[in-house]
């Protein structure tokens, strides 16, 4: 198999090296490319050399969000000039996914069996808190009401994309709407995009819970969102 | 005659007005006309805080019952829509900042200590 894997990346270092050592050790049979984008880190990010490993490293002058890094990194795995690919996968960069995960659930869309292969934590062995639980609870109603799409686990970073879905996914939520956008994608694009859910197991730490969206997240999410439905651009086209 | 209502709250807010006015004089260094425009705002503004009558009057003449109101409606109005102006502003510039940062990293993107050709 042919990956690409877009990784936004901001101030991480040791997690996103460890990352990118489980992804070679998982992947020898496969080529694969990571696109890390650095969304404007304090401290550049230089990820140390992992053999077996296409790493293409991007940066943001300033800090833009996860999903205008996502949406970077597509952009970046779209051309040409990095080889062609069979799955594109978007993983996180400190440590919470699994590279054998990401690995399946790119087989899933490589094969043509779906076109979009996303990934349920509640399906595998996550150590999701209470509080998560809850705040995805939350969102999984409010994207089956928006959207129409019965999924078992709505944001989840770990998704994979095949050809004839990764280019109708362009993203313009910069910040952390970008996976209720993803969704919206999903369910909006030309020709049924087959979807499928797999179980993932996503790893929390309490380095990671502390970096990452806390509750109060959400109420930002729904202002990100209630924004671009206001300001929605009638001209919009895939990139 | 109307007669000049010349309360405390009157001359806190024309004190307020004076000062804001002088203040942008002064610091804000704004251009001629912006200064002129200013300046007729505030001084309809002094008019209505020395004589509310004024406003009442025209209040009355459109069938809404307080002057107050005749002023605070369609400011409120004006204020709404400047807050959505505003705001759609500056969702444009991100989305063109954006796109300006996005282009830079693209442009510089390289690859990283490869050991495989992509």
């Amino acid at each position: 198999m042919r990956i690409a894997v877009l990784m936004p990346a901001f101030d991480e270092g040791e997690r996103l090296a460890r990352t990118l050592v489980d992804l070679a050790t998982e992947a020898r049979a496969h080529a694969i490319v990571v696109f890390v984008v650095d969304d404007g880190s304090r401290t550049p990010i230089d990820p140390p050399v992992t053999p077996g490993l296409s790493v293409v490293l991007a940066r943001h002058p300033v800090n833009l969000g996860q999903g205008a890094a996502i949406e970077t990194a597509r952009r970046l795995a779209l051309d040409p000039r990095w080889g062609e690919h069979d799955a594109w996968v978007t993983m996180d960069s400190d440590g919470q996914h699994r590279a054998e995960d990401a690995l399946r659930l790119a087989a899933a869309v490589a094969d043509g069996s779906a076109d979009v292969a996303l990934g349920d934590r509640f399906a595998g062995a996550s150590n999701v808190p209470a509080s998560r639980r809850l705040v995805l609870w939350l969102a999984r109603l409010f994207e089956r009401a928006t959207t129409g799409l019965v999924l078992s686990d709505a944001h989840n970073g770990l998704r994979a994309f095949g050809p004839r879905a990764i280019g109708q996914m362009r993203l313009r939520q910069n910040r952390m709407a970008h996976a209720t956008e993803l969704t919206q994608r999903i369910s909006q694009a030309e020709g049924a995009l087959r979807v499928v859910e797999l179980p993932v197991s996503v790893r929390y730490s309490a380095e990671t819970l502390a970096k990452g969206q806390s509750a109060s997240g959400a109420v930002a999410i729904l202002v990100d969102l209630f924004q671009a439905f206001l300001f929605a651009d009638a001209k919009e086209k895939p990139r | 005659m109307m007669q000049p209502e010349l309360t405390p709250a009157a001359f806190l807010l024309l004190a307020f007005l004076a000062a804001l006015f002088a203040y942008d004089v002064t610091r804000r260094r704004r251009s001629g006309r912006l200064v002129w425009l200013q300046l007729v705002v505030f001084l309809v503004g002094g008019v209505l805080i020395v004589l509310p009558e004024i406003a009442r009057r025209l209040a009355h003449l459109v069938g809404i019952g307080r002057g107050v109101d005749f002023v605070i409606y369609p400011v409120v109005i004006w204020l709404v829509r400047e807050s959505l102006l505003g705001r759609r502003r500056r969702h444009e510039e991100e989305e063109r900042l954006t796109e300006l940062v996005r282009a830079i990293a693209i442009e510089r993107a390289r690859v990283h200590g490869t050991t495989r050709a992509p």
